[in-house]
């Protein structure tokens, strides 16, 4: 599904991993179900990328990895003018890259 | 399982070239060949370290192309691909062929002909190494990855732009004594930080990395001959021993790192390494760390043992790490200025050491080096390779 | 007025009064100092020496920079081009670099090219800037009309000002159509890419007096970021 970024939930003993393995990193559990990586949470570091890869024609990409409540961590766009360490953020789904004509959808941080 | 010597070593001047990855390849491992008097002794086996070919320059199974190349015929031959950590890969490689008595003579060539495309192609190569769905997709590059780790570096440890910018002045310096090296030429703290002009001449990348925190996009190779110590002792001269090998892996995505200022593989390979070799990071004369980003060469150092975690910056502030410091860092130029082919780059770092330990530096050697360490950080962190070499006698 | 002289003012294009540009002074990376400012047309020979070598370098285009530049700085010496300008960069009195251009119209500029001579310190970079900046600050245009040879280059300027489209223009240089700066993207961009400090000392000006060529090998070395050992 497009819109929603998963990760996954081991059946065995309910650990949620982003992004999803083949191994329970808890448990070493082998079977799954999908969860939505969603919510709230806080900065832990951004960058501002100017020397960007294929597909971008910005001047600069604003990155993070933000720590959503409950623990689980992620990295993704970081759509804020005044970006701090520990800033309260939340997750929306937006089209993070044009690829070869094909529209990307992952994670876009936005201040609360 | 025998003890093993490198007994030559060989590199091209690495920078931009417009030979063939196959033709610097054979450059490289020719040098290292001369350089190894093996008389009528044959190469058994090739290792090949490389991690572009197949994108970069269309080609496919390079060991094989360049056994053909030497003549080496009938070696046995193989890539290795472990993202930038392929060259310490090859070399590790190349150490068990010879240590468990599969081969008496190992050739490992590194390297990589990365100028063949522009820049956005080669930086979304490299960003390829990142995980696809969770941060590659995101416009993550390896430079991207640097950046959150300096701001949260210097954030919890005060490491602060003017050490960074310490790193690349003293690499700089360090490259300009060096023939082989791609940049070679010094800067200053007032041209890249001080001055009203800095922020010009040295443009953000990935804040807080800037233009002069990251490494150059280069074109070159680099090899080492290995053999049974036993049989390098009878060829005279001084001996370099490989004293220990060490590799450790971490996560993929680096937000999964329970701590992301942690560079685990990096702790973990240098221990294996050092407890192999029976040595403590204290011995160590000199080094060649992993320095693609400044930030990297400051945080390896206090993984690797020499300082404590989140004082590097401050060692380098004393001038510890300088060529004529107590422990020189990169006499080479590193990453930053010597260039990054990045499958030469394992191997290159070896090759340094090798002719430190053998006093054939020239005016980078470090006085009297016996003992030297090496880490080769592949991925962003994520797969590491630690090695130590001695000099014999 | 002689038969020669009547021919001259019929060949001889009219000029605009185009204020000079003020010199500056800008650090680089490597600490040195290079001093931007404008030529004379007397100086154009020393110049059209450095750069015809050049015209058989392959790489990077320049030779097509080379060739064109030559011509041009030939023809504004010789006063066969309308309002042209050209501004060297000299580090300790040696050629840098060499930048060019004209005034089309008191709103709009033509950039014409950019020599690298001194290559790893964004000299290419300072003086397109400078060139900008001449045109916007000093020459009051409204715009800047831009294309270039080496697409490397280029792609640079485009995303990092940026520049935008202006296809309805063709550019004098040929080719393709050009591409623009406006007046509101350079304010906005001049902190970040125009350095340089203002008066240079009496000291830097009397150094910078005279323009002191690197030898040909040297240029070649530099320009081909030195030989590659032949297998």
């Amino acid at each position: 599904m497009e819109d929603r970024v998963c990760g996954a939930r081991c059946t065995a003993c309910g650990k949620e991993s982003y992004p999803a393995h083949a191994v329970c990193p808890k448990c070493g559990g082998l079977e799954f179900e999908a969860f939505e990586v969603s919510g709230e949470g806080k900065v832990l570091t951004y960058t501002d990328v100017y020397a960007l890869p294929l597909d971008y024609a910005l001047r600069y990409l604003r990155l993070a990895i933000v720590e959503l409540n409950g623990g689980l961590r992620a990295t993704g766009q970081l759509l804020d003018e005044e970006p701090k360490i520990g800033k309260r953020v939340r997750a929306t789904i937006g089209v993070v890259r044009t690829s070869g004509g094909r529209k990307i959808h992952g994670l876009q941080f936005v201040p609360m | 399982m025998r003890k093993v010597a490198i007994i030559g070593a060989g590199m091209t001047r690495f920078g931009r070239s417009e030979a063939t990855l196959v033709d610097l390849l054979s450059q490289a491992s020719l040098a290292a060949l001369g350089a190894a008097s093996l008389g009528e002794r044959r190469v058994d086996a090739v290792y090949v370290a490389n991690m572009g070919a197949a994108r970069l320059n269309r080609q496919t199974a390079v060991a094989s192309a360049l056994v053909d190349a030497l003549q080496l015929f009938p070696a046995m031959a193989e890539s290795v691909e472990n993202g930038p950590a392929s060259g310490a890969s090859a070399f590790k490689n190349g150490y068990q062929a010879v240590a468990s008595g599969m081969a008496d003579v190992v050739l490992v060539t590194g390297g990589e002909r990365m100028r063949a495309v522009n820049n956005l192609e080669a930086t979304d190569f490299v960003a390829s190494l990142s995980h696809p769905q969770a941060e590659y997709i995101y416009g993550v590059t390896l430079p991207a990855l640097a950046g959150l780790f300096t701001r949260l570096y210097m954030d919890r440890y005060g490491v602060k732009p003017e050490h960074l910018a310490r790193v690349a002045i003293k690499n700089h310096a360090n490259a300009a004594k060096n023939p082989y090296a791609h940049i070679r030429q010094e800067i200053t703290m007032e041209g890249i930080l001080t001055s009203p002009d800095a922020v010009v001449n040295n443009p953000f990348i990935a804040d807080p990395l800037r233009l002069y925190d990251c490494c150059p996009v280069s074109d070159g190779a680099a090899a080492l001959v290995l053999c049974p110590l036993e049989t390098a002792q009878t060829l005279g001269g001084p001996v370099v021993r490989i004293g220990g090998i060490g590799q450790a892996t971490d996560t993929h995505a680096v937000h999964e790192r329970p701590d992301p200022t942690q560079l685990s593989a990096v702790r973990l390979a240098a221990q294996k390494a050092f407890s192999m070799a029976g040595l403590t990071p204290k011995e160590i004369d000199v080094a060649e760390l992993h320095d693609a980003f400044t930030i990297l060469e400051i945080a390896e150092s206090e993984e690797a043992g020499f300082f404590e975690k989140g004082k590097g910056h401050l060692a380098l502030e004393k001038g510890v790490t300088a060529l004529s410091g107590k422990l020189p860092i990169n006499p080479s130029g590193g990453l930053k200025a010597k260039g990054h082919p990045v499958g030469a780059t394992g191997v290159a770092q070896l090759v340094e050491l090798v002719w430190q330990l053998r006093g054939e530096a020239g005016q980078r050697q470090v006085k009297g080096a016996k003992t030297a360490f090496a880490c080769n950080f592949g991925g962003f962190g994520n797969n590491v390779v630690a090695s130590v070499l001695q000099r014999e006698g | 007025m002689s038969h020669e002289d009547e021919l001259e003012g019929l060949l001889r294009p009219p000029a605009m009064d185009m204020p000079p540009y003020p010199p500056k002074v800008i650090t680089l990376a490597s600490g040195e100092e290079m001093v931007v400012r404008q030529i004379d047309r007397d100086e154009v020979p020393t110049l059209l020496k450095a750069i015809a070598p050049l015209i058989w370098v392959e790489r990077d285009f320049y030779d097509v920079v080379a060739a064109r530049l030559f011509g041009e700085l030939l023809a504004y010496k010789r006063y066969r081009v309308r309002d042209e300008y050209c501004l060297v960069g000299l580090i300790d009195g040696v050629l840098a670099g060499i930048v060019n251009g004209r005034a089309v119209s008191p709103e709009v500029g033509m950039s014409y090219h950019t020599l690298t001579i001194r290559r790893g310190l964004r000299v290419g970079s300072h003086l397109f800037a400078a060139k900008m900046e001449y045109h916007i600050d000093f020459l009051k245009e409204q715009e800047v009309l831009i294309v270039a040879e080496s697409p490397i280059g280029f792609r640079r300027w485009m995303i990092e000002y940026p520049l935008d489209k202006k296809y309805e223009v063709q550019h004098e240089l040929g080719g393709v159509p050009s591409w623009t700066l406006t007046k509101k993207t350079y304010l906005a961009a001049k902190p970040r890419l125009v350095a340089g400090r203002r008066p240079v000392s009496e000291k830097l000006l009397e150094r910078a007096k005279a323009i002191v060529l690197p030898g040909d090998e040297l240029v070649k070395a530099q320009v081909l970021g030195d030989k590659e050992e032949a297998l």
